[in-house]
């Protein structure tokens, strides 16, 4: 046996052996007969129908072994679902006070006070990390759409999914397999849902090879203006020991009247 | 012995048109691996060095861990002990710490992903060549700060000149939003087209502030003074290093930093024996050919030879010693032409001035210049070889020559 096939079956088992420890299939219940993968991706879809805009404070939390302590970034958000424009404006640190972010697709324009200066982010610093944190720009930009960019699996059901908190939930486990012209930079994404307030629980990212790139848990479901959101989520990027960045939503609210001028690139670099 | 000697150098005179092609195809045969060994080495020190005298230098004393990940984890604190211990090598000829990081540059709607690399203005020039690369405007220099030097294409492709202030974008070492203005001090012309649309410098001072990195830097770069040099040196050097249990140092040579520089090297060298192989085993042939035929055509004389008492061993050593008179007498004229035509044009290198050959010359990252280089190695490996291959060649018609027998070969014609 030559060196490279000794190498080639060892990289076999090895994605044979990952694969099996990743696969939720384990001690999966076949899934409910009732609902179908893509119905259940429908019902989540619905959780957020109609929404026309939303306001947030959040507060994120990066955690990495590089830092003695965690680093926290405090941001305000407006977001307008109809027109797919966002805007963000960093509160906190000092030092990064004003900054901001404006995202109108397929472009996401950062602005710095200190220097004055607006960016476009290009393409190829979209899977870069925004603002140090183990999310990237393209979470912030993304423009797939979670029914119509992807094919739904139906894994099966988890009896009782321990998510990031609160008493584990029964689960609907699917796969999310993107289309090939959509625009998604993931290979598959293994979503599980909460059987009862049909909101994600977790998420799961893989690479076109099938390597599990990150995990984003998400918690802290309450209810606002009577739908089911959650107010924390935790990414987790497995090829990157020990980091994990935290968002929590201080606030959250939807439909609040949001003036069409926060989109705009003159708001974007406002001085305060 | 004496005898045979003699009998063998007539022998070869008695068809001077045939013994002088079989000559010419010798000494052209030498000439030819001489000479292009001699390019194939001058070609690969010089890919060596300019390869070296832009990234890496010879040596790269990195964090352990920095060669696989390329990422801000693994600095080394470029302190007094570890300069004293760099400069306390007499091989070292030359010192230049760096901080290599990735960011965006952008001037106002245009923004370009770039390799940016904090360097020490002073000992920079000590390793690589980037100072002298400037063709606009000036290197950086320790009392401007925020001060950066582009490659020609990346200045280009961002529609920057000097004076324009550029920002710089990126993620700290700190997780914070890392982003500073920087004034376009030079412009410089890298070889390489793919590293010339994305490489940019600035003081060592500066990247380490906007890095938030401290004191420390991403590799330290050594110059010594030749690539065979650079093993030695780095096992001295991975003794001689102060302990750092906290964060060890790894020290590493050219060709463990630019393994594809050294594959292509060696890839090179595999097709250009294969080539001179081919050449010397046709050389062979015409030596065999030749005393073959030398050998029919005297089927009678040799019939004599043995009537008169010569022994067949007497025969063999006789044959075999005229083609080793041919061999050696090509091989000396091949080696009196080859190696002052080796040493002329180490001295006087070949510029390509066409533009399709400065291209094709480009994409492996080197000046377009062709450049030979002596080695002693090279005349005697090659001279071995070749008379190896033609002592093998005159083997047979030796043989054969010997096993004639007296009466058959006075019957020949």
């Amino acid at each position: 046996v030559s060196v490279a096939e000794a190498g080639r079956w060892t990289a076999i088992l090895c994605v044979v052996l990952v694969g099996a420890g990743t696969a939720p299939a384990a001690d999966l219940l076949p899934p409910d007969a009732d609902l179908t993968a893509r119905e259940v991706v429908s019902r989540v879809e619905d959780n957020m129908r109609g929404v026309k805009s939303s306001t947030c404070e959040a507060t994120m939390t990066v955690v990495s072994p590089r830092l003695p302590a965690p680093r926290e970034v405090r941001f305000a958000c407006w977001e307008d679902r109809d027109g797919d424009r966002s805007f963000i404006r960093i509160l906190a640190p000092a030092k990064d006070e004003g900054v901001g972010f404006l995202k109108i697709p397929p472009n996401l324009w950062n602005y710095i006070p200190r220097v004055e200066r607006t960016v476009r982010i290009p393409p190829s610093m979209m899977m870069q990390s925004w603002m140090g944190s183990d999310f990237t720009n393209d979470d912030l930009v993304r423009e797939s759409s979670a029914l119509d960019d992807y094919e739904h699996g139906f894994l099966g059901v988890d009896p009782a999914f321990a998510g990031l908190d609160g008493p584990p939930r029964r689960a609907y486990v699917l796969e999310y397999l993107p289309h090939e012209d959509a625009p998604v930079v993931w290979g598959r994404i293994v979503v599980w849902v909460d059987a009862e307030r049909f909101v994600p629980l977790q998420q799961e990212f893989f690479d076109e090879d099938g390597v599990l790139l990150r995990r984003m848990r998400l918690g802290d479901v309450r209810e606002v203006q009577g739908r089911s959101v959650p107010h924390l989520w935790s990414m987790v990027p497995l090829d990157k020991e020990g980091h994990e960045t935290r968002l929590r939503y201080q606030s959250l609210r939807f439909d609040e009247p949001v003036d069409a001028s926060v989109f705009t690139k003159r708001n974007l670099s406002r001085r305060e | 012995m004496g005898l045979e000697l003699r009998l063998a150098w007539r022998n070869v005179w008695r068809n001077p048109r045939r013994t002088g092609l079989t000559i010419a195809a010798t000494v052209f045969a030498v000439f030819l691996v001489v000479f292009f060994v001699a390019m194939g080495a001058g070609l690969h020190e010089k890919m060596i060095e300019d390869s070296v005298r832009v990234h890496s230098g010879h040596l790269t004393v990195t964090g352990a861990g920095y060669l696989e990940h390329k990422t801000l984890e693994y600095g080394v604190s470029f302190d007094p002990p570890l300069l004293a211990a760099l400069e306390g090598d007499p091989a070292v000829a030359g010192i230049a710490p760096r901080l290599t990081g990735f960011g965006l540059l952008s001037k106002t709607a245009k923004a370009q992903g770039v390799m940016v690399m904090g360097v020490d203005p002073e000992r920079e020039g000590s390793v690589s060549t980037l100072p002298e690369r400037v063709i606009e405007g000036r290197f950086l220099a320790n009392g401007t700060a925020r001060g950066i030097v582009l490659g020609s294409r990346l200045a280009a492709n961002l529609g920057a000149t000097l004076g324009d202030e550029l920002l710089l974008y990126s993620v700290a070492y700190s997780l914070e939003m890392a982003y500073e203005l920087f004034t376009v001090v030079g412009i410089m012309r890298l070889p390489e087209p793919t590293l010339d649309r994305r490489f940019a410098v600035i003081r060592l001072a500066d990247a380490q502030e906007f890095f938030v990195y401290g004191d420390l830097v991403t590799e330290v770069a050594l110059l010594t003074s030749s690539a065979e040099a650079a093993a030695p040196l780095a096992e001295r050097l991975r003794g001689e290093l102060p302990e750092r249990p906290e964060s060890p140092i790894s020290v590493h040579t050219w060709n463990e930093v630019l393994p594809e520089l050294e594959q292509l090297i060696l890839l090179d060298d595999a097709q250009m024996y294969i080539t001179l192989a081919i050449l010397v085993i046709v050389v062979a042939f015409g030596i065999l050919n030749t005393i073959l035929m030398a050998v029919l055509e005297r089927t009678r004389e040799l019939g004599v030879l043995l009537a008169l008492g010569f022994r067949p061993a007497a025969i063999f050593r006789l044959i075999y010693l005229e083609s080793l008179m041919l061999a050696g007498v090509g091989l000396c004229i091949g080696l009196a032409l080859a190696i002052p035509a080796v040493f002329w044009f180490e001295a006087h290198p070949i510029l390509l001035e066409s533009e399709s050959m400065t291209a094709m010359v480009e994409m492996f990252g080197m000046e377009p210049v062709m450049t030979w280089k002596f080695k002693i190695t090279n005349p005697i490996g090659s001279a071995a070889t070749i008379f190896g291959v033609a002592t093998l060649a005159a083997l047979y018609p030796a043989w054969k020559a010997s096993r004639a027998r007296p009466v058959d070969a006075l019957r020949a014609v």
